[in-house]
């Protein structure tokens, strides 16, 4: 079945076209090619100057992640018949979120060095004897282990879209694999430098990259519990940890969320000031809600049997008075 | 001959409050409409994701005890809210694939006498909407066709991911809304953002952050001819509409676009007032588009 592919051409050094423009091929595809196969097909038979990066062809070296029809792929686990089916057209990109460099080719050095940032390597205690990891314990990393380097989360990522500086989520899991080893002896102060400006806490939960993780890491969740190990280090003088904890509180309390209580207790009562005009024009709107006068859910006793057996399984409140 | 539809029904914290609107507006349809919308009033927030956050167990007992109540009486939850419903169904899958984690959290909810047996659903409005209640018995109840709006649909992140949650609808490629927007009368404008992020989670945590995407995704709706944008998840309207104008300084371009819940889109076609809508209360007022009805 013969299926178009649009590809994304960009050559810096080429003096007459350095902007980026779609290239049609027109390429005979059989039940089963990979998107992958289809563009080697294209590089040997059609256009040898199309550049793309590829090694393992089976979803483990992580090399040849591409935007396909505008989400981020492994290209050798993409199918092209289904996708065309579903999507209708087969439209490749380079990585969203990443420098071209050449056609389907991205600069893959911000991504290593949000890695190296995390130091990702076990840093074991000088104090701790034993190193016997349970299977219990292991299972606690296994997904953020699972990682090929792909880029395709960071590529998903929107909070990266916005802000090149922040961690991203593939460092993010990745920290999570050295956080939650029992082994590791620098788990409070990997947490600290988590905790700091575009670290952890600016994760949007957009679930994209879990929704396009081609191995299953699930960043968001190893974010998650990042962020869970952070406060039960008692890391909390950051406005992340300080929502939570006023998000915490307010159900606690009144067992629905106090918006305007969360800005305060997060922000504190100085920066608070700075949301004032857009609070008057909320008002005017009757759209401001007015802290601490929620009205109680019923049975609220039950809720806070909840938060104290939870609380005594988790070890929350006694840790944090430490 | 439709059959009875009854909900145990979640409007969840933000529409209680600051887009109240939207729970008004639901109310009303759903009264016009004939489906049932039954309250919890025991019902806790669901904790939004941050109660994620703070501690795993603990934010599945406190969903698993909104669970209990829907089973109590009977029905699944519709909720308003696409981060409740994510949040929610993500406990609910979790709760359910893991039997030892069921018992675990219901051991937590028998200290407050309460047990969760893992038989409900949870769905927001658009889903039943657009399944339960049937598109093309919704066309039957038009009175007033929107064909003078382009309506940008935006999906919100928690209405589609994760879909192995959530499942209703495709993440990659959304119809949902764009077929509801139909139904109504009114174009559906296809855009580049009607599946990505407003940035609610860091209005506060990362304010820059939230503000530039809320006007990325506006602007990506606006280039595309849109003249309103149409939300089923109260968190996006709180950043498309009361953020829109910190948006427009952020991403220094003039914006001006109305944001309709989904409920309000549905209501305006079914012939309610811009009154009964609570229109007046959005920052960006929808004012002028509704001239041309």
């Amino acid at each position: 079945m013969k299926i178009e592919f649009r590809i994304k051409r960009y050559n810096p050094d080429d003096g007459g076209s350095p902007e980026p423009y779609l290239q049609a091929y027109m390429v005979d595809v059989t039940e089963g090619m990979t998107v992958l196969e289809a563009l080697l097909k294209i590089s040997e038979e059609q256009d040898p100057t199309l550049a793309f990066r590829k090694s393992c062809r089976s979803a483990i070296c992580g090399s040849c992640a591409m935007t396909v029809n505008g989400t981020a792929r492994l290209t050798c686990n993409l199918q092209v018949l289904p996708e065309v089916e579903k999507m209708g057209s087969m439209t490749i990109e380079p990585l969203h979120n990443h420098r071209p460099v050449k056609d389907l080719v991205v600069d893959m050095t911000p991504f290593w060095n949000k890695i190296e940032k995390i130091s990702p390597y076990l840093m074991p205690s000088s104090t701790s004897g034993s190193n016997a990891v349970t299977a219990e314990a292991e299972e606690l990393i296994d997904q953020s282990q699972r990682c090929v380097m792909c880029g395709v989360c960071n590529a998903e990522c929107s909070s990266l879209e916005i802000d090149e500086r922040y961690a991203a989520p593939a460092a993010l899991a990745k920290a999570w694999r050295f956080v939650g080893d029992v082994r590791d002896g620098s788990v409070v102060k990997r947490l600290e430098r988590l905790s700091e400006e575009h670290g952890m806490w600016d994760c949007v939960r957009c679930v994209r990259c879990t929704q396009y993780c081609p191995k299953g890491v699930s960043p968001l969740k190893q974010i998650e519990r990042l962020r869970s190990e952070a406060m039960k280090a008692g890391i909390l003088d950051n406005h992340g940890a300080k929502h939570v904890e006023a998000m915490a509180g307010s159900v606690e309390k009144f067992g629905r969320l106090d918006e305007a209580a969360m800005t305060f207790k997060t922000l504190g009562f100085l920066k608070s000031l700075g949301k004032i005009p857009l609070g008057i024009r909320m008002e005017l709107h009757g759209k401001m809600p007015h802290p601490y006068i929620v009205a109680q859910i019923e049975a609220i006793e039950e809720v806070r049997e909840i938060y104290k057996e939870a609380g005594k399984k988790a070890g929350l409140k006694e840790k944090k008075k430490e | 001959m439709v059959k009875e539809l009854k909900y145990a029904y979640y409007p969840g914290c933000v529409s209680q409050h600051m887009t109240k609107e939207a729970n008004d507006t639901t109310r009303k349809v759903a009264s016009i409409l004939g489906i049932g919308l039954h309250d919890m009033p025991k019902a806790s927030c669901c904790g939004a994701g941050l109660l994620t956050d703070y501690d795993y167990p603990l934010y599945l007992a406190i969903n698993a005890r909104i669970f209990a109540e829907a089973e109590s009486m009977g029905m699944d939850i519709l909720t308003i809210c696409s981060t409740c419903l994510m949040v929610m169904s993500t406990a609910n899958r979790d709760l359910l694939a893991d039997p030892k984690l069921l018992a675990e959290t219901n051991e937590v909810l028998a200290k407050a006498g309460l047990r969760y047996n893992g038989t409900i659903k949870i769905k927001q409005l658009l889903w039943v909407l657009a399944s339960d209640y049937g598109l093309d018995n919704l066309k039957k109840k038009v009175v007033k066709p929107l064909s003078w709006l382009k309506a940008a649909p935006f999906y919100g992140c928690h209405s589609l991911r994760p879909s192995d949650a959530l499942g209703f609808d495709d993440p990659d490629k959304p119809r949902s809304l764009d077929a509801l927007i139909e139904a109504l009368g009114a174009e559906s404008v296809d855009f580049r953002g009607k599946a990505r992020c407003c940035g609610f989670q860091v209005d506060i945590v990362a304010e820059q952050t939230a503000l530039n995407m809320t006007g990325r995704r506006l602007l990506e709706g606006k280039e595309q001819g849109a003249n309103c944008f149409v939300t089923p998840c109260p968190f996006c309207h709180v950043n498309l509409d009361n953020y829109q104008g910190l948006a427009e300084k952020a991403v220094g371009e003039k914006i001006q676009m109305p944001i309709f819940h989904l409920s309000q889109l549905v209501g305006l076609s079914l012939g309610m007032s811009p009154a009964e809508l609570g229109l007046g209360r959005h920052l960006v007022s929808p004012e002028k588009i509704l001239e041309g009805c």
